[in-house]
């Protein structure tokens, strides 16, 4: 999918500010860059602005399942209490992340798919099983894809991926699961997050 | 990686594993890989081929390093002295067990080039709950934002994949000890970075370094 291939145009030497002046996803980072070839082990070559743009409209749909499913669960009313300002506040920040990504693919974003959450937006325990799996499933998919893409995308996605990881904790914590299951981050590939998401039944 | 496009998701089509079994297969998977030697990760850190970008990740692991004996040793600590009770007593033996393991990972990983521990003291901040969920809730988002701040720097994929792993670890720390503490898991959309001047001026202001244990082995400031 990307175009790259094994010549890798990655930007060497950037200042810092010229680093977060070009921190914009999917366009115009290679501009200023260099080209090196057969460095595959280079944490910059794998990335292009191409390959940024698929990345990212894999995770916006996933930023969209989740901004959806917390929009729906705190408009419905049912949810109270502590899962209710979860829903405020993690709902909020998925939005934040959706037009963020929205921002960067510009005309290139994909709209909404259709979702039907069921029983998953009134009901608590449903709620809370849901939510754990599409929080896990949005840290595991941004950590497998995070060393492919280039050093500007990768600053923006770490700073989403971490609130994910928090999300993921606080409602596991609140729905009495270990918060911190492992030392390490599993990850998810493509592939096993189509898989497990198909498996929530959640996209028409 | 075939294609990573959502809406080529087949939504009617036949359900996929389930999503537990889907996570037990990649945590066998990731087990597999990483619990080689006595630590987790230490697989996931093959070497950077090039001496330049050896140079440079070895700077970042020591750093990351630092970090992780700063907290490991302050768990250690807590459950040894026996301070704690409940949800917090759990939290604390779960989070040092993962902090005990992302030293014994960097070490592993670092070799000979690895920097010593240094010795510590905690002033107190070990012997009260209420220091410890301060100081937790401190020392966890400090690591969120070291990470984050060190991802876009590291050459090799493999150490990058690893130092990410820990980072979402690290956050997911950080967000149950600030639930234990009554103040809210997450603050903002967006977690910013801290660059590593910021974050040593943080680690010193604590005074909780008491001072480096060998004489060549660079400080935490190396």
């Amino acid at each position: 999918m990307s175009a790259s291939g094994d010549t890798t145009t990655v930007s060497l030497r950037r200042s810092r500010a010229s680093f977060l002046r070009s921190a914009t996803l999917g366009g115009g980072v290679a501009a200023a860059g260099f080209v090196l070839a057969g460095r595959p082990d280079h944490a910059e070559s794998a990335g292009s602005a191409a390959r940024d743009a698929d990345i990212l409209t894999f995770v916006l749909q996933l930023e969209h399942l989740q901004s959806a499913f917390y929009g729906e669960a705190f408009d419905k009313g049912s949810i109270v209490g502590e899962a209710r300002e979860l829903a405020r506040v993690v709902g909020g920040h998925e939005r934040a992340h959706v037009k963020f990504i929205e921002d960067k693919l510009g005309s290139a974003a994909p709209r909404p798919p259709r979702f039907d959450f069921g029983s998953a937006t009134s009901d608590v325990a449903a709620f809370f099983e849901a939510g754990r799996r599409i929080e896990d499933i949005g840290v595991r998919a941004y950590n497998a894809q995070a060393p492919n893409l280039t050093v500007a995308a990768l600053g923006a996605a770490a700073k989403i991926v971490s609130v994910e990881a928090r999300h993921a904790a606080w409602i596991r914590d609140l729905a009495g699961v270990d918060p911190a299951p492992d030392a390490a981050e599993p990850v998810l590939t493509a592939e096993q997050v189509q898989a497990a998401l198909r498996d929530t039944g959640f996209i028409r | 990686m075939t294609d990573l496009r959502f809406d080529l998701l087949d939504a009617d089509g036949a359900l996929g594993e389930a999503v537990a079994s889907l996570h037990e297969h990649s945590r066998a998977d990731f087990l597999r890989t990483a619990m080689v030697g006595s630590g987790a990760l230490v697989a996931l850190f093959a070497r950077p081929a090039s001496t330049e970008a050896r140079t440079r990740d070895v700077e970042i692991l020591n750093f990351a390093l630092t970090l992780e004996y700063l907290q490991a040793a302050f768990y250690t600590e807590v459950e040894r002295i026996g301070s704690l009770d409940g949800a917090l007593k759990r939290q604390s033996r779960v989070v040092g067990a993962h902090e005990r393991a992302h030293v014994r990972a960097f070490r592993q990983a670092l070799g000979r080039s690895a920097v010593a521990r240094p010795r510590f003291d905690f002033r107190g901040a070990t012997e009260s709950p209420e220091r410890f969920r301060r100081t937790a809730v401190a020392f966890e988002d400090l690591a969120v934002a070291a990470y984050k701040g060190q991802a876009g720097r590291i050459r090799s994929r493999a150490y990058l994949a690893s130092a990410l792993a820990v980072h979402a670890v690290e956050a997911r720390h950080a967000a149950w000890i600030r639930r234990l503490a009554g103040v809210s898991p997450v603050l903002e959309a967006f977690d910013e970075p801290a660059g590593k001047t910021e974050v040593l001026r943080a680690v010193r202001a604590t005074n909780f370094i008491a001072k480096t244990r060998s004489r060549r082995s660079p400080t935490y400031t190396g």
